[in-house]
């Protein structure tokens, strides 16, 4: 595999190029907002914005209480048979493992 | 030179009669101030100067409706100027004299002195809705005209007789002069005179525009009067216009007439208007007019408009309220519509000499002008509510902004680019035509087409004024051009990069955002040797393959789809009358097309060794083993040939029991009996190969011959745990591809009886087949999918598949041993589907069925 | 990094140099980033490998690849290097 290298192919050249490896495939999406999303990559752009097919999407709530150590996070999960993200809210996106 | 059947020698002999200007009433307006200054002499006009070109205007634009206007019937030559008109000449003199009679002479009115400066005859043409009167109130038509000039003189005498110096008739331009002498020009027009003068019931004061640009001038629509202007005045502006021929027509000369001659009385006009000079913008001053007799078109064209140049006026479309920038800002208030009664001109003398048909007839032309008229006025509504200088204004904003959003975005594609995208724009090129190929073109047709919609109508253009609104339109193109021009001079980099710095200038748009950092981009080979020694010890190997393949895959794709991409733009297959160039570019694509074709065979890494120390083995199984690399095989089945194909099918059947839809579907333990179904992920994959690839390969082995089949089932049963892919679904598929089609192959060559040809292949199969079914055979009983615990949803068909392709090409003890080893199973089934719905029943049932009939049994005799 | 001094006056220099090293990229949100630098773009995209992420400086996740988006207006690199 050493010549594939070599080739001007795609390789992880900028970092979009990663997210592209990640085409139909599952990747996991981490949202501001204390919003994460895992589901199947079908399509994305320049702006990061997202098309996600048989998403999960789950939701921190952080109820604070007086004391500060003490964080109730409340999790809430949904799931959508297509989702589009819109680029701006992305923080980060990492290709997950198959199952 | 009686052309027009005038009595020729009067006027002229006697000199000019400072009060009657006659036909020349463009420059008449200074017929009086010519006599007072005992000027008097006849001012030589030249008709070239005088003339507007009103008549070429009228020629191009209003042939549509001359019928409307003059009927449908040929004209004939029968023009009877002398006769006709002769008869009445004795009424026409003593109108005019008596018209003569009751005029103030014009030196003694007070007023005129103090307006002649400005005084021009186009005074009306301020007043908002100004309208100059060619007609006489319609209802005259009507009644007899015998009847009628005695009303006609009457009341024109009464208001006459009022103060007179405040009532005037208007001056009429020369176009109006043209545009009567055309409404007329069967008749003579010596009749019109006296009709002319009369005026609308004083209660409803009328003023007149004369509709300069429409092709049927003289059919004038009346108007409100203009609210600041006093009835009196508007009685006044509104009088009768009719205008008077030239006793001469060679006669270029203003010709005032003489009140004896009784032809004309439009002295008074003059007179009668004095505030309306007054009020006349300074700017608009005619001081150049006011001190010469002569009217040169432009003066004419300014006074007439005076809010705008000359220009434009002249292709402008019909203003029938002209003037009305400063003067009027109530704007022209048409409400009164009462040009539906407008006929033409009165001519009751000519009426005389008409028999009741010819006058039915006319009356019936005169009705239809009538509604032409009307037509006219809906359409003038909104004229001049927008001067020329207006619209070329808007025009040009208009045009920037055109500029401006096509040329902002000029980069190396040039404007044409950025149209590109633009859905309507491409509507429109297919609907006008292919885009302009040369810069000499205007802009675009954007531009071509606004401009040509501003440029006037088709035809309206004023010969006599070649550089007027086309000169805009020129302008405009110039301005475009130079624009884009400009634009193609910007930097044609999307960027300004400022050398060591993190920020730069650059112009981003929707699709490639702004970046903020300049990274250079180093060549990936610049990378690897640099970064050698970052290079990180990947922590994890199955990342890193995986990331690999899934690189593999995307130059997969990559090529793929420059390929599908190339095959889109084929040329169309050469013949014998194929020209050279295009064979020659035949040959380049198809040159292309295999260089692709190698390329994509090289990024399938069919034929890469296998790497033993990989995790994954084989890169084309590891491609293979993720979804995209599955889907991918459909669309490259279609790029490849038979060679490539029978390539790729045996790299599969070598490596089945890598293949992820096997390894991972097989059981763990080969000696391990229990069934088991394969995790959801897995059996998503195995659903989505037996979707995605098989076909492609069925396709192939359908049309494959013996000796490929029996090669194919050779490798399998020679490399590959053949006990462990029967367990698989996949691996199941594929034999029986195999099987059934050497079956198929059996039947059709029996079918043909040629056995011989092929017997030493079909020893070969029978031996394969042999040492398949031995090693099938104890494995039978294990190859059900464990979901047959679960009947429902039991997924065996293939199994049965399998059972039934088998089957057929046993021999007798074989089928024994078959029906022995799965007895238990189909009984299973049958006992099962009994439970079950008929309709799952009937399914299963139809499945076991395969298998059954291929040894000539049925579910129906077990079910007995 | 023998020419080190003439790219450090260059960012971009800077940040091709780097390619393949540890570094650490913080979040305006506070959340922290290490893992190496496989490649950053003209928006400062960022693509790191093996990557910890860690949250009020507790380790929370990792991942084999991430893909952190630039334009967030938020990422600071420091290159341990």
């Amino acid at each position: 595999m050493a010549d594939a290298d070599n080739d001007a192919a795609p390789t992880v050249q900028e970092p979009l190029d990663l997210v592209r490896l990640s085409l139909d495939e599952i990747v996991f999406v981490k949202l501001r907002g204390d919003r994460e999303l895992k589901g199947r990559l079908h399509a994305y752009d320049s702006h990061c914005n997202l098309v996600l097919g048989d998403v999960e999407e789950t939701i921190y709530t952080y109820d604070e209480d007086e004391e500060e150590e003490q964080q109730d996070v409340r999790i809430m999960k949904k799931q959508s048979e297509m989702l589009f993200v819109r680029g701006d809210s992305v923080v980060l996106i990492s290709p997950q493992p198959s199952s | 030179m009686s052309f027009f059947g005038f009595d020729t020698s009067l006027p002229k002999d006697r000199g000019h009669n400072p009060k009657a200007p006659g036909f020349s009433l463009a420059p008449d307006p200074f017929a009086g101030l010519s006599s007072r200054t005992g000027g008097g002499e006849k001012e030589v006009l030249d008709f070239e100067d005088t003339y507007d070109g009103l008549g070429d205007q009228l020629d191009e634009t209003g042939d549509a409706f001359n019928d409307d206007t003059f009927g449908e019937e040929p004209v004939g030559k029968d023009f009877d100027f002398s006769g006709q008109t002769s008869k009445i000449s004795g009424t026409m003199q003593e109108e005019q004299a008596f018209f003569d009679a009751r005029q103030p002479p014009p030196k003694m009115s007070p007023q005129k002195l103090a307006a002649k400066p400005v005084r021009s005859g186009y005074e009306g043409y301020k007043q908002a809705d100004y309208i100059p009167s060619l007609e006489v109130n319609a209802s005259l038509w009507g009644m007899p005209s015998k009847a009628k000039s005695p009303d006609l003189s009457a009341s024109h005498r009464q208001q006459s007789s009022g103060p007179s110096v405040q009532i005037g008739r208007k001056m009429m331009s020369l176009e109006e002069v043209e545009a009567a002498m055309r409404s007329q020009s069967q008749k003579p027009a010596a009749v019109q005179q006296s009709a002319a003068q009369h005026l609308p019931p004083p209660s409803q004061p009328i003023s007149q525009a004369f509709p300069q640009g429409l092709s049927l001038p003289g059919y004038p629509t009346f108007s409100a009067p203009s609210p600041q202007v006093d009835t009196t005045q508007q009685r006044a502006s509104g009088g009768p216009q009719m205008l008077q021929r030239p006793t001469k027509a060679s006669d270029q000369q203003v010709l005032p007439h003489n009140g004896a001659q009784g032809v004309q009385a439009q002295t008074p006009q003059i007179l009668q208007r004095p505030s309306q000079s007054q009020a006349q913008p300074p700017t608009l001053t005619p001081g150049p007019q006011a001190s010469s007799n002569r009217a040169s078109p432009q003066s004419i064209q300014i006074l007439q408009n005076p809010n705008r140049v000359p220009g434009p006026a002249a292709v402008q479309p019909p203003q029938v309220a002209e003037g009305v920038g400063g003067m009027a800002p109530t704007g022209p208030t048409h409400g009164r519509g009462l040009s539906g009664q407008v006929p033409i001109v009165t001519r009751p003398e000519q009426l005389l000499g008409l028999s009741e048909d010819e006058r039915a007839a006319f009356l019936l032309e005169d009705a239809r002008r009538a509604k032409r008229n009307h037509k006219i006025y809906l359409l003038s509504k909104d004229n001049g509510l927008m001067t020329p200088q207006d619209k070329n204004f808007i025009t040009r904003i208009q045009l920037q902004q055109l500029v401006t959003a096509t040329g902002n975005v000029i980069d190396e594609h040039g404007p044409e680019a950025a149209l590109n995208e633009d859905f309507y724009y491409q509507v429109h090129a297919q609907i006008r035509g292919p885009p302009r190929q040369n810069p000499h073109q205007p802009l675009s047709q954007f531009a071509q087409t606004y401009l040509f919609q501003t440029g006037g109508r088709p035809g309206n253009a004023n010969r006599r004024h070649p550089r007027g609104g086309e000169n805009h339109v020129q302008r405009m193109e110039q301005q475009v051009q130079r624009a884009v021009e400009a634009a193609k001079l910007k930097p044609k980099n999307k960027q300004l990069v400022i050398e060591g710095s993190l920020g730069k200038i650059s112009f981003s748009n929707a699709k490639t955002p702004k970046p903020l950092l300049n990274i250079k981009r180093p060549e990936s080979r610049d990378l690897r040797s640099q970064s050698g020694t970052h290079v990180p010890t990947r922590s994890n190997d199955s990342v890193a393959t995986r990331r690999q393949t899934l690189k593999d895959i995307e130059r997969l794709y990559m090529t793929l789809m420059a390929m599908e991409d190339h095959e889109r733009r084929m040329p169309p297959p050469p013949n014998e009358e194929t020209p050279a160039d295009l064979i020659q570019e035949h040959i380049e694509w198809r040159q292309k097309m295999q260089e692709l074709n190698q390329s994509l065979w090289n990024d399938l890494k069919v034929m890469e060794p296998i790497d033993p120390n990989s995790p994954i083995g084989h890169p084309f199984m590891a491609i293979l083993s993720l979804p995209k690399g599955k889907k991918v095989i459909p669309r490259v089945f279609r790029h490849i040939d038979d060679q490539q194909r029978i390539t790729i099918l045996t790299m599969i059947c070598l490596y089945l029991d890598q293949l992820d839809v096997v390894r991972l579907a097989a059981p763990a333990d080969p000696n391990d009996t229990t069934a088991t179904l394969p995790p959801p992920a897995v059996r998503d994959s195995v659903e989505l190969f037996s979707q995605a690839v098989m076909p492609s390969l069925f396709g192939y082995v359908n049309d494959a011959p013996l000796q490929i089949v029996v090669g194919l089932l050779g490798l399998l049963l020679d490399r590959v745990n053949t006990a462990l892919i029967l367990r698989t679904k996949v691996g199941l598929a594929i034999l029986t591809m195999l099987v059934s089609r050497a079956e198929l192959i059996k039947q059709a060559t029996s079918a043909q009886s040629t056995q011989g040809i092929n017997e030493r292949e079909w020893q070969q199969w029978n031996a394969l087949y042999n040492q398949l079914f031995d090693k099938a055979e104890p494995v039978l009983p294990y190859i059900f999918p464990p979901s047959t615990n679960h009947p429902s949803d039991a997924d065996d068909v293939h199994v049965w598949q399998f059972l039934a392709a088998m089957a057929v090409g046993a021999n007798e003890d074989q089928q024994r041993r078959l029906v022995v080893a799965v007895k238990d199973c189909v009984n299973d089934t049958v006992e099962q589907s009994k439970a079950l719905p008929p309709e799952i029943a009937g399914r299963r049932l139809g499945n076991v069925n395969l298998f059954m009939r291929a040894i000539g049994l049925d579910v129906d005799l077990l079910q007995r | 990094m023998e020419n080190g001094a003439a790219d450090a006056k260059d960012p971009s220099g800077f940040l091709s140099e780097i390619l393949g090293a540890p570094v650490t990229v913080k979040l305006n949100s506070g959340v922290v980033y290490k893992g190496e630098l496989q490649s950053v773009d003209g928006y400062m995209n960022i693509a790191l490998e093996d990557t910890k992420e860690y949250v009020d400086g507790k380790l929370r996740r990792n991942y084999g690849d991430a893909f952190v988006r630039g334009n967030n207006g938020n990422i600071p690199i420091s290159s341990s290097l």
